[in-house]
């Protein structure tokens, strides 16, 4: 008799802390598909200016005295990008470092470009489809920002919940590891600035 | 006591400390916090915006603010579409017009039209730089505030409104409408019914007070409830003519800017 009672009472614990350890690995999964939501928010903006590449390329070399050199730089770290894959359902800081470079990269070389093309080409920024161009990049970079943020915002609440104890101890069972953030690049504390906007 | 401190100086600390200029949210749509529209105007323009809002459930807001503290105006205009929830959250249709105006300390003015996910589509970025270039630049480099944004209301409502038609928004919710007015109306007749059956039967004790019609007042204000809040007003508790609160919508970057 008082055997079955210990038995019991065993079995109602275990049943208590698997119970609570379903209910960490639950809120780490939704946390975790926020994150991927976010990823993926964050890899259409970035589509989308890759996707803006070759309509720059086109209304640059619409210029009468156009150099072919003006858009090495841009194609390549165009082509940059496709070679740099991440896994969405893990996302490590590895990962995101390796993405954010190649993005960087662009993101240089897209500014540059313009300034070149500002500078050799003056009429060319003067007809409406450099404007528009203009507009359209000034709005992917907005969109890049704030994709960017609204990532590490969702990365910051599931590393909270990954990391704190004991959630911690159920995210090793269940096999969570931490996300990575992107960061401000490397000699500069703030993200790269694409300046298109020369009427300012 | 001491725990309500501490709940509040937590709170206090998780306002990111970007936003010290933006305010809290407010309840109108035309906010003006530079003082620089005479209140007619204000009325004017909340009017206009408060029926769009009530007509096609898309929310347009314009603030006017002295200072962005070095926010980018692009930034700031997302930032508070995003943070006051403008737009239905379902649909993301809200649109933010930001105006930073020229002070004494700070010698130049910014325009920024950002859009919610939602309505990217009928106002792509490159349509909002017309309409800041066209509409809004012009007057704003006057100093006429009012006639900037009215002239860019002018082009912007009635796209949006094709966009997410009053029809649309209330497709969802006009099946359940119907059916609860259904069920009232239902109701409503029985209870006619059984009190003209009762007059028909007792017809010595209303001959004298003429009451008899005045049960349909009663039910007057349920039924004006349920279009008044639950579906016409996009879950809001809105009065007639007020504005009934954000709708929580979500901005991704979308719009443009210019600086006057």
């Amino acid at each position: 008799m008082k055997k079955t009672g210990i038995i019991i009472a065993i079995v109602a614990v275990l049943a208590v802390i698997v119970l609570w350890g379903i209910g960490v690995n639950n809120r780490l999964v939704t946390a975790d598909e926020g994150v991927q939501k976010a990823w993926a928010q964050v890899e259409n903006a970035y589509k989308r200016r890759a996707d803006l590449v070759p309509q720059l390329v086109a209304t640059v070399q619409g210029a009468a005295d156009f150099e072919k050199g003006t858009l090495t730089e841009v194609t390549q770290a165009r082509a940059g990008i496709d070679n740099v894959k991440v896994d969405p359902s893990t996302l490590t800081p590895e990962q995101i470092a390796a993405y954010q470079k190649a993005q960087d990269n662009l993101s240089n070389a897209l500014a540059n470009t313009i300034k070149v093309t500002v500078e050799r080409y003056p009429e060319l920024t003067a007809t409406q489809s450099f404007r528009d161009l203009q507009v359209q990049l000034e709005g992917t970079e907005n969109r890049i920002a704030v994709e960017r943020g609204k990532f590490n915002e969702a990365v910051q609440s599931f590393n909270t919940s990954l990391r704190r104890f004991p959630n911690n101890i159920i995210a090793s069972i269940a096999g969570f590891e931490k996300k990575g953030y992107f960061t401000a690049p490397e000699g500069s504390d703030e993200p790269v600035k694409v300046e298109f906007d020369f009427n300012k | 006591m001491k725990r309500l401190v501490g709940i509040l100086v937590f709170l206090v600390a998780c306002v990111p400390t970007w936003a010290e200029w933006l305010p809290a949210r407010p309840s109108r749509l035309v906010n003006d916090y530079s003082g620089i529209l005479s209140g007619q105007q204000v009325a004017e323009l909340e009017q206009r915006l408060v029926a769009f809002n009530d007509s096609t459930s898309n929310q347009v807001v314009v603030v006017i603010t002295p200072t962005i503290e070095g926010d980018d105006e692009d930034a700031a205009a997302q930032r508070i579409g995003e943070s006051w929830g403008v737009g239905q959250e379902k649909f993301d249709n809200g649109v933010v017009i930001l105006i930073k105006s020229k002070t004494s300390e700070e010698n130049w003015g910014a325009v920024a039209i950002a859009t919610g996910y939602g309505v990217e589509g009928a106002l792509p970025d490159i349509f909002c730089k017309r309409i800041i270039d066209d509409r809004m630049i012009g007057p704003l480099g006057e100093g006429d505030y009012f006639r900037s944004i009215s002239g860019a209301l002018d082009v912007m409502l009635p796209v949006l409104a094709g966009e997410y038609s009053y029809a649309q928004y209330r497709k969802d919710n006009l099946r359940a409408a119907l059916l609860i007015l259904g069920g009232f109306l239902l109701i409503f007749t029985i209870i006619i019914i059984l009190i003209v059956r009762y007059c028909k039967k007792h017809p010595d004790q209303f001959r004298n007070n003429g009451r008899g019609g005045g049960g349909g007042t009663y039910f007057g204000g349920p039924i004006g409830g349920i279009f008044g809040g639950g579906v016409w007003g996009g879950g809001s508790s809105s009065s007639m003519g007020g504005f009934g609160g954000f709708g929580g919508g979500s901005f991704g970057g979308g719009g443009a800017s210019g600086r006057f």
